[in-house]
């Protein structure tokens, strides 16, 4: 029992005594690293708001590195990708996502330019080697994640030259080839990587043979072979299918003469395709699409399948597209195309609960032209993969790791069959060698990373002011060319600008404002990183449970929890 | 800081323990060895925690956030109020800096005195003087005009709740027109108080005193601004602080910031600065919000959320009136965006060099 008599006098700080922590009735503040919508919506599996983060403090070197642990080919996916990361980002809350693509570029640009070395080791002269097969992006990232976990990596590709569709189907107007071999090449030189090129499994080497002399195998053959395209039993003659016609042109710079062309489907093949051949010459392009052009009350599952900024310069570029739509007949003189019969059309839910394409009578329409191409996607050829193929002639993979029902054979990229963009065979790349690895060196699989996603109301925005998105220069219509690419570089200053309007969805940004603002000084600031990647800490031997941090956090990093904490917990 | 540094010092102080009947070791050894994170704090913390304020007090926030930049060297009078009484239940002290506690009227007064002490001493020990808005706007008003008038070297500083919260929500001056306190009950005869918010700046200007600020807890660096401002001035200076109350004001504790940001967004809170009587700075507001969206998160003005009540929607029309008024009497409406109004004072950027201190 303490006695005190008048005169006495209270010790400085002598309320740290007084535990307040016990006051908490409900719920206690913790700092939550959720997961930025860029990043949750990335195929590749890039975590944006970590990158962006380094350049924020000025680490070039080290955003990259960051990227790189997922992507090893910024400077392609930079150019190609259709960014969802962007339709996702939290800052369309305040005013316009953030420029992710072009700063990625140049990051993946910038590391070339300047020759840093990817943030990986040789893997050990006895370490087990994977064959791939296929040298696309798919392919190509699953040899880089190879050697970044330790792993060796032999490739098989039927092309005299790697990069899949990459080199033989992306117009160089997109992705220049210069960038694009700069990339692969310093892929391909790394020590554990080998590519055995005109070497075609099913003609030069067997799924089997595979099998035996490698400790797993990754199939990432793309698709190859054209879906049969007819109209109710009719095809013309001279019946030119569109990806064929693209890599014809990649290769001899010719397209077959016409003038008026319907081209049919709604990818990137399609677009491309319309884009070429108008800049080839051909006076009236019509794009026939079942999917809709973007608008505010597109579905997203309705909206065409293509880069959004390749839709918009399509249609600068005076390409006219027909959204909701297909070809019902075609209008023939003898075998050869003078037009085609189009039909509105609607996917709609249908009384057995699935969706249908209806067609909608008293629609129809004729638009005469001289040549049709079908767009419409194409499927994997059977060539040495007969045991794994699908009936939808796809190599079902069972998971998103890429197994198979073949023990040790993983199938990953477009001949999975519900992929279709660069960035996800890159994504289905590290995943399967993560698997791989995993089983390889007898660690427990790799599992799902659920955790939750930070929407933007979850931020507080109050504390981010409105900076205008970077403006990027793009080739006017009346200077592009077959070779000339047509989006401009963001530059230094415009990639270091971009990244200060990222608003670090999810993760501590160390603004201080808990720190600031705690009416009971209970979080505490540290000049150590803690284990939550911060630096800060909650003193709940004081914290009232009042939440204000977690309302005024900008990022959404703290949130208020269930409390477990008791007395005996008391830390700090 | 020093004061337990020396030897001497701490055989002096097991004397005092001892003759005052004291606990021969305490505070606690973690607070005196510094080694602790908290010790190791990169700012001064004046106000330290432990202290009995409710869940997410507006009033302790201000406090520690004056001291933070007032400090070390001062020495403050307190008014009775909520910050004396959760600060100091004794034997125990939250304060890190010598503190009286004055009566309820009289803390312009003590400063006073202790100002002059520290004169005759040959000290330049500042002293603070602390109030709430009963302390000051109400019964403490003829003590802190004296001390005005004798030009005495004192920041004051109130922390304005606008209610006698510490004895149980009364009407001040300072509670704004309409709200409901237990003096001023919102019911069949009245809604709410019927007169309005003392302007106080305008009467602590008008003593021509070097400077007086208004200030909120919604933006720290502001307030801060004005703290170590005031600090540097050799003379009366005046601060009053907005500090809600989630218990008096009867809203979420998590809310404390935003209802202070809202009040300083739609007008009714301006936030300015005088000087010699003369208004010489304002914080812009970048984009005026109505009165609704501050009064509909606190249940003081609950009664004036009704749409059918003709009663209500006068008395929110006259609130509208009277931010409406603030703001083209103060100039509150900036031009274009500026990188200290009300959002932009507020924006974060990563801390590059975090971790790094
Ligand atoms: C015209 C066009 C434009 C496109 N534009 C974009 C775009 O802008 N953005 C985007 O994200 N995506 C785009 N895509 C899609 C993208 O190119 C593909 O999704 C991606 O290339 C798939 O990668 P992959 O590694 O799975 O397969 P692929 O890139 O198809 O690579 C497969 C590789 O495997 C090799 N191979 C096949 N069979 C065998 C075998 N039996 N033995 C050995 N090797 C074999 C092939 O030669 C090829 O090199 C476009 C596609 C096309 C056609
Ligand atoms: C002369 C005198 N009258 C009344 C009281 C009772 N009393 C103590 S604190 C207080 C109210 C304080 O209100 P305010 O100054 O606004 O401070 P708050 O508690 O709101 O922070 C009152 C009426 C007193 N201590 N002395
Ligand atoms: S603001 Fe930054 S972290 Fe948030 S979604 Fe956009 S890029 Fe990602
Ligand atoms: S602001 Fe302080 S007291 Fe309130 S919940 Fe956060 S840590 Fe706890
Ligand atoms: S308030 Fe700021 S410093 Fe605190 S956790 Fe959130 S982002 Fe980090
Ligand atoms: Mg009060």
């Amino acid at each position: 029992m303490v006695v005190i008599n008048r005169g006495a006098h209270a010790e400085p700080g002598t309320s740290l005594l007084f535990k307040t922590g016990n006051w908490r009735s409900t719920e206690c503040p913790s700092h939550v690293h959720t997961k930025a919508p860029c990043h949750a919506a990335c195929p590749a599996g890039e975590d944006q708001q970590a990158w962006f983060a380094w350049l924020q403090e000025g680490h070039v070197e080290l955003a990259w590195r960051e990227l790189v642990r997922a992507n090893p080919l910024p400077a392609v996916t930079g150019r190609v990708c259709p960014h969802p990361c962007e339709a996702a980002c939290n800052r369309n809350a305040i005013d316009a996502p953030l420029a992710i693509h072009n700063v990625e570029r140049w990051l993946g640009d910038e590391a070339i330019a300047k020759g840093w070395a990817y943030p990986v080791a040789p893997p050990a002269e006895d370490a087990p080697v994977v064959a791939i097969v296929g040298s696309g992006p798919g392919g190509l990232s699953a040899a880089y994640h190879c050697v970044r976990l330790g792993l060796r990596a032999e490739i098989f590709e039927a092309l005299p030259e790697a990069g899949g569709l990459l080199r033989s189907a992306i117009p160089p107007t997109r992705l220049p080839r210069p960038a694009l071999d700069a990339e692969l090449n310093r892929l391909l030189a790394l020590p554990g990587i080998t590519i055995n090129l005109r070497c075609k499994l099913g003609r030069d080497v067997t799924l089997d043979e595979l099998g035996r002399s490698h400790d797993a195998v990754i199939l990432a053959p793309g698709c190859q072979e054209s879906k049969e395209w007819n109209v109710d039993g009719a095809v013309p003659t001279d019946l030119h299918e569109g990806l064929h016609l693209l890599r014809e042109f990649m290769d001899h710079g010719e397209f077959p003469a016409a003038h008026h062309v319907a081209v049919h489907g709604g990818g990137n093949t399609a677009i491309d395709l319309c884009r070429m051949m108008k800049r080839h010459g051909v006076e009236q392009v019509t794009l026939i699409t079942a999917s809709a052009l973007p608008g505010p009350d597109t579905d997203p599952a309705d909206l065409i399948n293509v880069v959004p900024r390749e839709l918009e310069e399509a249609l600068e570029e005076g390409i006219e597209i027909v959204e909701h739509a297909t070809v019902k007949r075609l209008i023939m003189k003898g075998s050869r195309v003078t037009g085609v019969e189009i039909v509105s059309l609607k996917k709609l839910t249908g009384t057995d609960g699935r969706k249908h394409r209806v067609q909608f009578e008293g629609t129809e329409r004729v638009v005469s032209v001289d040549m049709v191409i079908p767009c419409i996607g194409e499927r994997v050829k059977a060539d040495g993969l007969h045991s794994l193929l699908s009936r939808r002639h796809y190599l079902d993979a069972t998971d998103p790791w890429g197994r198979t029902p073949q023990e040790n054979v993983f199938a990953i990229g477009d001949a999975r069959g519900d992929r279709g963009t660069v960035a996800e065979a890159i994504g289905d790349g590290r995943l399967a060698v993560e698997a791989v690895a995993a089983k390889l060196f007898g660690l427990p699989d790799p599992v799902r990373d659920d955790r939750g996603e930070m929407p933007a109301a979850g931020l507080n925005t109050v504390y981010f002011g409105p900076i205008e998105r970077a403006r990027v220069p793009k080739l006017p219509v009346a200077d592009r060319t077959f070779e000339a690419e047509i989006e401009g570089d963001i530059g230094r200053l415009g990639a270091l600008r971009e990244a200060t309007r990222c608003l670090s969805c999810g993760n501590c940004l160390a603004c201080d404002n808990c720190w600031v603002m705690c009416p009971d000084n209970a979080v505490i600031k540290t000049a150590e990183l803690a284990s939550d990647g911060s630096h800060y800490l909650f003193d709940l031997d004081y914290c009232k449970g009042c939440g204000i941090c977690a309302n005024e956090c900008p990022t959404g990093f703290i949130q208020m929890r269930t409390d477990t904490w008791q007395d005996s917990d008391q830390t700090v | 800081m020093s004061l337990y540094e020396t030897d001497r010092k701490d055989e002096r102080l097991a004397e005092l323990r001892e003759k005052f009947g004291r606990h021969p070791v305490d505070p606690p050894d973690r607070f005196h060895q510094g080694g602790s994170q908290r010790d190791r704090q990169p700012r001064f913390c004046g106000l330290e925690s432990g202290h009995r304020a409710c869940q997410g007090c507006g009033e302790a926030l201000a406090a520690r956030l004056v001291m933070e930049c007032a400090g070390p060297d001062v020495m403050v009078a307190n008014a009775t109020g909520c910050l004396e009484v959760f600060t100091t239940p004794w034997p125990q002290t939250a304060w890190q800096v010598p503190w009286i506690h004055s009566l309820f009227e009289n803390s312009a007064a003590v400063a006073s005195g202790m100002e002059a002490a520290m004169k005759a001493k040959g000290r330049n020990t500042k002293i603070l003087a602390f109030g709430g808005d009963g302390g000051t706007y109400d019964i403490g008003f003829q003590a802190l005009s004296g001390m005005l008038e004798r030009y005495h070297n004192i920041l004051y500083v109130c922390y304005d709740n606008e209610a006698y919260m510490n004895t149980g929500i009364q009407r001040s001056s300072s509670t704004p027109h309409a709200a409901s306190t237990t003096t001023s009950p919102a019911g069949p005869e009245r809604m709410g108080k019927r007169h309005l918010k003392k302007d106080l700046l305008s009467i602590i200007a008008a003593h021509h005193i070097p400077y007086s600020a208004s200030a909120s807890v919604a933006f720290p660096a502001d307030l801060q601004r004005k703290v170590r401002y005031a600090m540097g001035i050799e003379g009366p200076t005046f601060l009053v602080v907005h500090s809600p109350c989630p218990l008096g004001w009867k809203h979420d504790s998590h809310l404390t910031i935003e209802v202070a940001r809202r009040a300083a967004d739609c007008g009714l809170f301006p936030i300015v600065e005088m000087e010699r009587g003369a208004l010489s700075n304002v914080m812009p507001i970048r984009k005026v919000r109505p009165v609704r969206d501050y009064l509909e998160l606190q249940g003081r003005f609950g009664h004036l959320m009704d749409p059918d009540d003709p009663r209500a929607v006068e008395e929110l029309t006259h609130l509208q009136a009277l931010a409406d008024y603030n703001i083209s009497h103060f100039n509150l409406r900036g031009e274009g965006e500026d990188p200290a109004d009300t959002a932009g004072i507020a924006h974060v950027a990563r801390d590059r060099s975090a971790g790094e201190r």
